[in-house]
């Protein structure tokens, strides 16, 4: 499903380079709840990015559903990104000045289905984590745990087959992280692939496959 | 904030622009007479009391004579191109008009080669008839009869004296290419008229200033003591233009300055608030906005904006042409609203454009971790 051949990935400034990533490879398959672990600077994020499309490696190619997306344009990666993948952030990334269900529809704006396309697949998505109840809120209202349900409903409205969760429970106190974390597992048994983020070793072993980072370098 | 001084904005463009439409469009108009070639004697009397009238008819005569001179009619001081005028009201049936009045003789159409639409110009002859008889434009007949033909119809002014149509000339811009096409009253002058003394004298084409010399200096032989100037009506237009077009330069400038002051409030608020929403953009690229999306979004939420406060203008702008403000065409108004509209809105998608541009090219994944 996701397959990254000896990524690297370097930041550079006029006067610095760091090696964020360096010879990654890695395949997620079809169906795996995956997650990577690691020191805090050791280039979870940017690996979760890079398979998310929202950044290039410096050397290196990246797959997704067996297409090497190197050549894409702009219009292709947001496409891709809009089409097959869902993206859950540790700080939810709500906008504020929107309600729940305005929220959610997002990434069906992209797919200019009509408006009540988007409110019915918002309320299935909402109902999904159990926050068809505060649809017509807004973020401000909500309790940390809400808001990351909220953003997984906004990650799995448009139905992808791949999620990436950077940290998705960093933010929330366990009884709240694991009813997230049992939310994906729902989810992956339904057939998503997930990649997530961690930083928590509980977490991680009920997972599929656990990915270990060390100084931008694959352990395990 | 933003929707205050948009609004602002429109309405000052509204104003400057009203004013510009207005000028132009005069502008567009003819004047309705030739002043190529042609003088303006002025004289004053001063002093002298005896024969004033007798002296002002010789020298008349005298001008008359030269062979420089193709023709000369004496008209009172609102000159063309002068900045003396003279107005009144004139009433028939009931409808009242102002008007612009000049006293001329039975020359003036020649001299300024006017276009008689209608009738004839007043002849001496004329003065034996019971009623003054007066030459009036187009823009007086149509004002003052509205459906009805002008010539041979009697008006009173101030309900005193009585005049009679005898005919209509077509337009006459006497201030100038600027001046919008007003009422005007062509009126014989009296035989014993001592107050009016200019003549217009219209010269041979190649008359130079040798011939002014020696036309000073036999006027002031005959008419010792008094005043005498010479004016070229080329040169008085371009005064009288330059009286107009200053104010509107300034108008301009000074609403130049406002707008820069508009757009760069416009551009740097824009700016703010795209860096206040780096997370947003990030989020929405994640979630499948192209670059092209994102641009559009911002400027079309200004746009939203500019809407809402050009809504508020157009209640105040469109009370101009409703009300008849200042008695302008109201075409003049509704040019200038939908100029002020256009102005606007490039000014906000320039604006716009290019904090929405560098916006859109942010790293998503750059955007989604700025604080």
């Amino acid at each position: 499903m996701i397959r990254l051949e000896n990524v690297e990935k370097v930041y550079r400034t006029s006067s610095i380079e760091t090696l964020a990533l360096n010879n990654i490879n890695l395949n997620v398959k079809k169906g795996e709840f995956v997650s990577i672990m690691g020191p805090s600077g050791c280039g979870k994020s940017t690996l979760l990015n890079i398979m998310g499309l929202l950044d290039a490696p410096s050397k290196g190619y990246i797959e997704i559903d067996g297409s090497r997306v190197e050549q894409y344009t702009d219009k292709n990666l947001a496409h891709l990104r809009n089409q097959k993948l869902g993206f859950i952030f540790q700080s939810f990334h709500l906008i504020n000045d929107l309600s729940v269900i305005d929220n959610v529809e997002i990434p069906l704006l992209y797919r200019n289905s009509s408006a009540k396309e988007r409110k019915e697949l918002a309320q299935e998505a909402l109902e999904k984590v159990g926050l068809s109840n505060r649809m017509k809120h807004f973020p401000k209202q909500l309790s940390g745990g809400q808001k990351q349900r909220v953003a997984i409903a906004r990650a799995i409205v448009g139905k992808p087959e791949i999620i990436l969760a950077d940290e998705p429970t960093g933010n929330l106190d366990s009884v709240m992280g694991n009813e997230i974390l049992n939310i994906l597992q729902k989810l992956n048994e339904g057939g998503a692939t997930i990649v997530m983020v961690t930083h928590d070793d509980a977490m991680a072993k009920k997972t599929h496959r656990l990915i270990r980072l060390f100084d931008g370098t694959q352990v395990v | 904030m933003l929707i205050i001084e948009i609004w602002a904005s429109f309405m000052v463009l509204f104003g400057v622009l009203s004013l510009i439409v207005y000028n132009v469009r005069n502008y567009l108009q003819p004047v309705g007479f030739e002043y190529e070639h042609v003088w303006n004697l002025d004289l004053a009397s001063n002093q002298d009391t005896l024969e004033v009238a007798a002296k002002l008819e010789r020298a008349l005569q005298r001008v008359k004579a030269y062979p420089e001179v193709e023709s000369v009619s004496r008209m009172s001081s609102n000159t063309p191109f002068s900045a003396n005028q003279m107005g009144n009201s004139v009433t028939y049936n009931k409808v009242e008009v102002g008007a612009d009045f000049y006293s001329t003789d039975g020359e003036l159409s020649k001299t300024l080669d006017m276009k008689m639409l209608k009738g004839r110009w007043y002849q001496e002859s004329d003065r034996v008839s019971k009623f003054v008889p007066i030459v009036i434009n187009k823009a007086m007949e149509d004002k003052l009869f509205l459906d009805e033909a002008a010539i041979g119809k009697v008006i009173k002014v101030d309900d005193k004296k009585s005049f009679k149509v005898v005919g209509v000339v077509d337009k006459f811009k006497s201030r100038g290419e600027f001046m919008s096409d007003e009422p005007a009253v062509f009126e014989l002058l009296a035989k014993d008229d001592v107050w009016n003394a200019n003549m217009l004298i219209k010269t041979k084409p190649g008359t130079d200033a040798n011939f002014e010399a020696k036309l000073v200096k036999e006027i002031a032989v005959m008419l010792p003591g008094w005043g005498i100037e010479v004016s070229y009506l080329t040169e008085s237009r371009k005064n009288r233009q330059n009286l107009t077009l200053v104010p509107v330069l300034i108008f301009l400038i000074v609403s130049g300055f406002l707008l820069t002051n508009v757009a760069l409030g416009l551009f740097g608020i824009l700016n703010l608030n795209i860096s206040k929403r780096k997370n947003e953009i990030g989020l929405r690229r994640a979630m499948g906005a192209t670059e092209s999306r994102v641009t559009t979004q911002f400027l079309g939420e200004i746009w939203v904006l500019a809407s809402f406060s050009l809504l508020l203008g157009l209640i105040f702008a469109v009370q101009f042409p409703m009300m008849n403000v200042f008695d302008l065409d109201s075409e003049v108004y509704i040019i200038a609203i939908f100029a002020g509209i256009v102005v606007i809105y490039l000014i906000v998608t320039l604006c716009a454009w290019f904090p929405s541009k560098q916006a859109a090219r942010i790293h998503p994944a750059v955007a989604l971790h700025e604080e």
